[in-house]
């Protein structure tokens, strides 16, 4: 019998979803046992015309993680799409944007003044940009086209599953593995994580009290066994779909969402205000004035992992722009 | 002029790569290197708060 075949893919990413393949430690080897890994940039070396030489749905599973922000992530989602049976969005990147969509509060343009132009170690007198095409004596040099607005994978292309996390945790990778190896992959479109919310899964006192002020790092010492956000720290768990293990708030830092949204919840981030407003201590327009400017950032950290999955997507582009 | 693309470079973090062009009898003339990725850290992260810059900035890579 062949053997099942995987590829695993990175977009805009940062290769962390693919060590957290490799964390699964003696356990790769089952997976190179179960499957043959037939594309995998950070550890193997084929290249795209490998990937377009094979025939359609010949891949049985595709991880792909990262999310996608230029022609080129764009151009190889739809072609490994179009390669594999099942496609599987992998970490927030591919899920909800991750963190390269915080990209989406600001415009290519901006973004290519700030890095090639301002930035303190660039000398660019002549404005020089990336070009998709670029003339040179010996032919021509093409580039992606870098987009505007960070896509989710799902907005790319059809996904099959999403695995959550920045990075997913080594215990749901197995499980995935494990479920893939006995063909008892769930119904197409689920979200392979917990259920809950990942207050629901936290173990910290909640004593369901309201908060009088928001309070930043620097400026208190938090109770390591009291909710954080009960004690004025922005904490993203109401609003986050559970399953990570409770990792940030066990080492006594408050979540910012990489498991996306919980069940139920459309947009992350709008969840999260009215789980704020909820608990803040409120006795007029005063004290919700004060409540705003204690959030330092409210944009950056309600929507740290979801800006490309939520419902407003991205800063309102300059009339005119390109894609949005 | 033949062009050898090595696309992409493998086994390192990030994306890249290479054009080869080489003349009639198969000696390079010239190679480039491109990064066809650009994610906007330097841009984005402008307007967080320093104390996230921890939480942010490690996602530059993971590797
Ligand atoms: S989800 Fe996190 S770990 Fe995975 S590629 Fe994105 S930033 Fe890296
Ligand atoms: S808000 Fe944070 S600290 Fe409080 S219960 Fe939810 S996850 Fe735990
Ligand atoms: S606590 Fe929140 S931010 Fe941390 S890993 Fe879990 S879901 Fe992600």
């Amino acid at each position: 019998m062949t053997k099942p075949k995987i590829a695993l893919y990175w977009a805009a990413a940062c290769g962390g979803c693919d060590v957290a393949v490799l964390d699964t430690n003696e356990k790769i080897l089952d997976i190179a046992n179960l499957a043959d890994i037939v594309f995998w940039p950070v550890a193997l070396d084929f290249k795209y015309h490998h990937v377009e030489e094979m025939a359609d749905t010949s891949i049985d599973l595709c991880l792909f993680n990262g999310a996608v922000r230029n022609s080129e992530q764009e151009e190889i989602a739809r072609l490994l799409r179009a390669k594999s049976k099942v496609m599987v969005a992998f970490g927030a990147c591919a899920c909800f944007g991750g963190i390269p969509a915080l990209g989406n509060f600001t415009t290519r343009d901006e973004i290519f003044e700030r890095v090639y132009i301002e930035s303190p170690s660039s000398a660019n007198e002549n404005r020089t940009f990336p070009q998709t095409l670029t003339k040179v004596e010996e032919g021509e040099l093409d580039l992606p086209e870098m987009f505007d607005t960070v896509m989710t994978l799902a907005q790319v292309v059809d996904v099959e599953y999403f695995i959550p996390g920045c990075p997913p945790p080594v215990d749901i990778i197995l499980k995935v593995v494990d479920l893939f190896a006995s063909g008892q992959l769930p119904p197409v479109g689920a979200i392979i994580a917990s259920d809950k919310t990942l207050c629901d899964e936290c173990e910290r006192t909640k004593e369901e009290k309201k908060i009088a002020r928001i309070y930043r790092p620097h400026q208190i010492i938090p109770d390591p066994n009291r909710c954080l956000l009960e004690q004025g720290i922005i904490c993203c768990g109401p609003a986050t779909r559970g399953g990570c293990g409770v990792r940030c708030v066990k080492a006594n830092m408050p979540c910012r969402g990489c498991f996306g949204p919980p069940p139920g919840v459309i947009d992350q981030g709008a969840k999260l205000v009215s789980a704020i407003a909820s608990i803040y201590q409120s006795d007029g327009q005063e004290d919700i004035n004060r409540m705003l400017e204690d959030i330092v950032d409210p944009a950056g950290t309600f929507y740290r992992f979801g800006m490309a999955d939520s419902m407003l997507k991205r800063k309102s582009l300059p009339q005119g722009e390109r894609r949005a | 002029m033949k062009k050898i693309s090595v696309n992409p470079i493998t086994r390192l973090e990030g994306h890249g790569k290479i054009e080869i062009f080489l003349d009639d009898s198969g000696e390079v003339v010239n190679s480039y290197l491109q990064i066809p990725e650009l994610r906007g850290f330097e841009k984005f992260c402008e307007g967080r708060p320093v104390e996230e810059l921890p939480r942010i900035v490690p996602r530059i890579c993971g590797v």
